[in-house]
């Protein structure tokens, strides 16, 4: 779960990481009334979680309070990349000497964190990462020892090795803020956290920009993070739902809805789907499917006009087929489904399965490449 | 042979009173796994199918030679129960939980390096041996039959799906191992074919990947190496996903210039590794390489 820009610096201050002063503003006045206070240059941010903001023209600068006002009018309600821009970080101006960039994340192929920083900061980290590797500096960290004090020393001795007449007091500074930054990344469960550009100012750093996702499995030692973020409350109220299910929904732009369990199988599905030029209006993978589960999953899909066929998939290794043809019964007997249904089911009691859909005027098919062919041909006979 | 686990492999259950676990014990018992123990806080000296349950793994060990246990323990208490296994010296360790905390998952890792055990998963339906009748796990045994052919898996689904497909065409398997869906898991794909290629019964492989993830392209090098001599065959679910999205499995993440589905494809080919695009060549495929 990526949050806002606001949020990461918040908690990088809780674990005492320099942001520069600033205020959250929800429209020109708050932004004006914000600006006065600060009294002096600001920045103004749009926040929001895409990135780009700089090149998309959502990060603005202003003298006065009256000037910050009247920029902040054309930010609010700016659209980028499907989000809306509600809320407005307005930050005092922090002169800067040199931009460093510092990065704590996971390295999955070694299932260990790695942290990178990096002299050359406020760049794409990942384009200096691909064409000069030896501007960043890597250092695995061993989980149960977190980063230690020697680590962070070697982190800050490179980053004071690119700054102008750095000396010890700015290593000193630096090793502490390596320490805390890592902090941050075990104590919110993030699977990243970067500061970049972090600004070497006056002898002193600074985060100018923060960026954090936490890990969504971990969220449960973090129930206070757990808001909506651009979407509507009840969009954010489906998600919550969905995830207390241990469901991932995510919605495309197709008319064949796609009701099955397990990632792999899924994708699978979408792939043979595409391949045949039908398209999926959904990735579903719901858990452990039940009788109730495929009941309410085939809720999902009633009344989507769009949708014109689901495609039901069942492998009954643990559950049974019968249990969850008795669910689409139940369905079809209190519904009258708004798309065409298909099935593929194989697995514990399929020939008890069967009979239960036939009494519905289903006719279920065993070969997952048939009822992907079905699938299609039912879905181009209604268009 | 098989590989990893074999039939006097003896189980511990941890989390055996809950009901998954006590479903998937009898299961496992009927199929031919050797459960020795279960273990549940507080409730040592109960019984579950048989099988005595002990209040910690300690105790559990004390009691019986225990090679491997599998833990059917609630997400957030995972890494505990994990830990515990590994102080306790268990040496290989099956985690079918889902959502494992990632830092949660780290820490597990580093401590099985550090004891030199196995972990699979976290989010794996288990493995089975069918010559050796054993399950650690619920894949549901039906769909397997004893054979030649190794399988790994970062789907369960796709594990059932394409075991199913090789057991009626007549392709029994030695080991099929769901390896895990997450990005952070223990056996990788590489191990997996190292001890396929030394398992003198395993004569082909089929590996079963996702995009996201670098399992793939390590598992391709080291076929490239020369490390492994046996033919291997592979299948990725998610060609046709958009890059950078998540889908499902945690795993399913692209980042960098691995992990793409264009990068799998180029380190098979160059490894020689036999790509079926579409799950209906996998039989034939496998079949050929059998020869």
């Amino acid at each position: 779960m990526k949050i806002y820009e606001s949020e990461a610096k918040e908690l990088l201050r809780k674990s005492g990481i320099r942001t520069p002063l600033g205020e959250l503003a929800f429209n020109p006045q708050e932004v004006r009334e914000a600006a006065a206070r600060l009294g002096q240059a600001v920045v103004i941010k749009a926040q929001t979680l895409a990135k780009s903001r700089g090149k998309a023209g959502l990060i603005t600068f202003a003298e006065t309070p009256e000037e910050a006002a009247e920029v902040s009018a054309g930010l609010f309600g700016r659209q980028h990349d499907g989000e809306r821009v509600e809320a407005l970080l307005v930050e005092q101006k922090v002169p800067c000497n040199q931009e460093l960039y510092l990065g704590v994340t996971i390295d999955y192929t070694e299932g260990r964190p790695i942290f990178l920083a990096s002299g050359k900061g406020g760049v794409d980290i990942e384009q200096i990462a691909d064409e000069q590797p030896e501007m960043i500096f890597r250092v695995s960290v061993e989980p149960s020892r977190g980063l230690t004090g020697d680590q962070a020393r070697d982190l800050a001795r490179f980053l004071t090795s690119s700054m102008k007449g750095a000396g010890p007091e700015q290593e000193k500074i630096l090793t502490e803020l390596a320490l805390r930054l890592y902090e941050a990344f075990t104590g919110y469960d993030c699977e990243m956290v970067e500061v970049n550009p972090l600004a070497a100012t006056n002898g002193s750093f600074v985060a100018l920009d923060a960026a954090m996702v936490i890990d969504d499995d971990a969220l449960f030692r973090h129930p206070e993070l757990i808001r909506p973020r651009g979407q509507s409350e009840e969009e954010f109220a489906r998600e919550s739902e969905y995830r207390k299910r241990g469901w991932t929904y995510i919605r495309m732009d197709g008319d064949i809805g796609i009701l099955s369990s397990g990632a792999g199988i899924t994708m699978a599905i979408l792939d043979l789907l595409r391949a045949s030029g039908g398209r999926p209006a959904n990735f579903l993978d719901t858990a452990q499917m039940d009788r109730q589960g495929i009941y309410d999953a085939l809720h999902i899909f009633q009344g989507d006009l769009t949708i014109k066929t689901v495609l039901i998939h069942i492998f009954a290794g643990l559950n049974r087929c019968d249990d969850l043809a008795e669910g689409i019964k139940d369905f079809f007997t209190e519904q009258r489904p708004t798309f065409n249904v298909v099935v593929r089911m194989v697995g514990n009691r399929e020939d008890e399965g069967k009979e239960i859909l036939k009494s519905i005027g289903l006719e279920a098919i065993r070969g997952l490449e048939e009822a992907v062919q079905k699938t299609i041909q039912v879905t181009r006979e209604q268009t | 042979m098989s590989i990893i686990a074999f039939k006097d492999t003896r189980v511990l259950i941890q989390g055996i009173t809950g009901s998954a676990a006590r479903h998937h014990t009898k299961n496992m018992l009927a199929y031919g796994t050797k459960i020795v123990a279960g273990v549940r806080p507080g409730a040592g000296g109960q019984e579950v199918e048989g099988v005595p349950v002990f209040d910690n793994v300690a105790e559990a060990c004390e009691a019986h030679r225990i090679d491997a246990t599998i833990l059917f323990i609630p997400a957030s208490r995972v890494k505990a129960a994990a830990l515990e296994a590994l102080t306790n010296g268990v040496k290989l360790l099956v985690i079918v939980t889902e959502h494992v905390p990632l830092h949660d998952a780290m820490q597990i890792l580093e401590e099985k390096d550090r004891r030199g055990a196995t972990v699979i998963g976290p989010n794996t339906p288990g493995m089975i041996s069918p010559p050796e009748r054993t399950l650690l796990g619920f894949v549901p045994s039906r769909y397997f039959a004893p054979g030649p052919v190794g399988l790994a898996s970062r789907s369960g689904t796709l594990t059932y799906e394409f075991a199913s497909r090789l057991t009626d065409a007549g392709l029994g398997q030695s080991t099929c191992i769901g390896v895990g869906g997450d990005r952070i898991v223990g056996l990788r794909f590489k191990e997996a074919l190292q001890l396929f290629q030394a398992d003198p019964q395993t004569e082909a492989v089929l590996l079963v990947g996702e995009i996201g993830g670098t399992m793939e392209e390590e598992a391709a090098e080291l076929v490239a190496s020369g490390a492994v001599t046996k033919p291997v065959i592979a299948y990725i679910a998610g060609h046709t996903a958009p890059e950078g999205t998540k889908v499902g499995h945690a795993g399913a993440i692209v980042a960098g210039s691995r992990g793409t589905i264009k990068s799998k494809l180029e380190a098979f080919e160059r490894a020689g590794i036999k790509v079926a695009n579409r799950p209906a060549e996998v039989v034939d495929l496998v079949r050929q390489a059998l020869g």
